[in-house]
């Protein structure tokens, strides 16, 4: 196989690389670069713990070649978090307690930071549509939707 | 779950794609969204000896409403799509069939292409090497019997694009550039019926756009599933009404959609149909839910979404 050069930025940071062309952009995040806060869970794009932020929209990474990734803007989960101050979803998300095993959380958070991002006052129904997206097993969705809704207070 | 081994190649132009194809001497896969291809990878349903990427080609990515047809580029995304003025106004069928495709994280990812010319599912298919290889090779994959219905010759696993049976209601035609050229087909003749190959195009076919002729219909998508987000079609009605002419897909059901047109819209001839269709639908064992249910529940869908364009005009 011939390796790509890629090159792109995550969380603000210029990363030039040179990967095997069938590497998924989380093997990518978790294993070169070390940024494990997006998880594998289903691997094959059904549940969305594995999304990151690419270009301002959500993106399933488990099913993305680093290889297509080329002059992207990726933020994950952990480039949420400036200064040493949280994001006011991470905030939120441990205030209402929306999280239970935790696997499923940072894909939540990186969907929901999506919507705010382009819709900073979101009715309940948008953010059940948006957060419908991932799968929660310990099914705490109600503290969720709360937890984002709240965090649209602070962001408002 | 790791990816085998392929090259990466991105296509400029339609002609690059189709002789990076050839290249490879047809031992390649073109990919848009990759959201209905990686995961097939994974499981080894596929293993081309290099991946082509389509994203690149400028000339796939735009809508236009010219000339009578709106046309679709096929990389234009679901998501882009469905927030489209003129498919709002125009075909709101198309509109409330692409929100009800997968959810919408996907939608922002997957092309209209890809969605078109996905794969057919089953049960027994959509499972990892290791389950597939103890079980045994089913038809699709080249073995010698059926592993849902043990004396079929024909397979018959499901076509889950809900967004072909919106377009095959709406009278679609498909662009399609080989190497030779490009020509036009009626959507609903790209289907062989048989879920080993489910289409008709050559391999190293490109779908280059899809055009819906510009004339404002009403329209109905009725869809079966459990979650409600992210899952496909167990069973899915498609009505579009043009000048009280009501042209009927029903899908998610079988490796090709079925194609009515409403004779009339009265109660006798409405449930005739709808009995038919359900009649016409080989549901088989190979989805989450019973066929007898879901057969019925194509005649149910049928009459439901006629019903409701009739009545709200939706
Ligand atoms: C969890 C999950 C849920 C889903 N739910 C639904 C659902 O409810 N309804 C539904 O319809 N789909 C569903 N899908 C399937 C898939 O997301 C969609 O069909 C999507 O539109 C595929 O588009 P893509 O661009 O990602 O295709 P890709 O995966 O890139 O391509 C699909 C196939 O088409 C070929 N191809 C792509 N573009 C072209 C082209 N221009 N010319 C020739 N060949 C081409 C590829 O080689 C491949 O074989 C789901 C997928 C997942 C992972
Ligand atoms: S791990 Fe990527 S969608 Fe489930
Ligand atoms: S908190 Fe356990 S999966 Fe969501």
């Amino acid at each position: 196989m011939e390796t790509v050069k890629v090159a792109f930025t995550v969380n603000n940071e210029e990363t030039v690389l040179q990967v095997s062309p069938n590497e998924t952009l989380l093997e990518t995040l978790r294993e070169r670069l070390d940024l494990t806060g997006a998880k594998e869970s289903c691997g094959i794009g059904s549940c969305g713990a594995c999304t990151v932020e690419v270009n301002g929209l959500p993106l399933r990474s488990c099913i993305v070649l680093t290889s297509e990734m080329q002059g992207a803007d990726i933020t994950t989960v952990e480039g949420l978090n400036r200064e040493g101050k949280l994001h006011p979803l991470q905030q939120t998300f441990m205030e209402e307690g929306a999280v239970q095993c935790g696997f499923c959380t940072s894909g939540m958070i990186m969907t929901a930071k999506t919507l705010l991002d382009k819709n900073n006052q979101p009715t309940q129904k948008e953010i059940i549509k948006t957060i419908s997206s991932n799968v929660c097993r310990c099914t705490g969705y109600k503290k969720i939707v709360k937890a984002v809704g709240e965090a649209s207070k602070k962001t408002a | 779950m790791i990816l085998p081994g392929f090259e990466y190649r991105k296509a400029t132009s339609v002609a690059d794609a189709i002789a990076l194809y050839n290249d490879f001497e047809g031992k390649a896969r073109y990919l848009a969204g990759g959201t209905d291809l990686m995961p097939l990878l994974k499981y080894r349903l596929a293993a081309p000896a290099a991946i082509i990427d389509l994203k690149g080609i400028e000339e796939l990515k735009a809508i236009a409403a010219i000339d009578g047809w709106l046309t679709i580029g096929a990389n234009v995304t679901l998501f882009e799509l469905k927030n489209h003025p003129v498919v709002k106004e125009y075909f709101p069928l198309l509109y409330q069939s692409l929100d009800a495709t997968s959810c919408e994280t996907l939608q922002m990812r997957a092309t209209i292409g890809g969605n078109l010319l996905q794969d057919t599912r089953c049960i027994e298919y959509n499972k990892s090497l290791e389950w597939r290889a103890a079980r045994g090779f089913c038809l699709k994959m080249g073995g010698k019997c059926c592993n849902v219905v043990p004396h079929s010759r024909v397979c018959l696993s499901n076509y889950c694009s809900d967004n072909a049976l919106s377009l095959v209601a709406l009278s679609a035609e498909a662009d399609l550039a080989e190497a030779g050229g490009e020509k036009t087909a009626g959507l609903e003749k790209i289907y062989t019926g048989s879920g080993s190959k489910p289409f008709v195009v050559e391999p190293g076919t490109l779908l280059t756009r899809i055009r819906i002729p510009l004339e404002k219909s009403k329209g109905v998508y009725e869809k079966l599933r459990v979650r409600n987000s992210i899952d496909y079609p167990l069973a899915a009605v498609a009505v579009a009404m043009k000048k009280s002419v009501a042209r009927v897909c029903v899908g998610g059901v079988g490796p090709a959609p079925l194609v009515y047109e409403l004779a009339g819209t009265d109660e006798g001839t409405l449930r005739d149909a709808a009995n038919s269709a359900s009649t016409d639908a080989r549901a088989v064992p190979n989805a989450i839910l019973s066929p007898a249910y879901r057969k019925k529940m194509v005649g149910v869908l049928f009459r439901r979404a006629v019903q409701k364009v009739l009545r709200e005009g939706a």
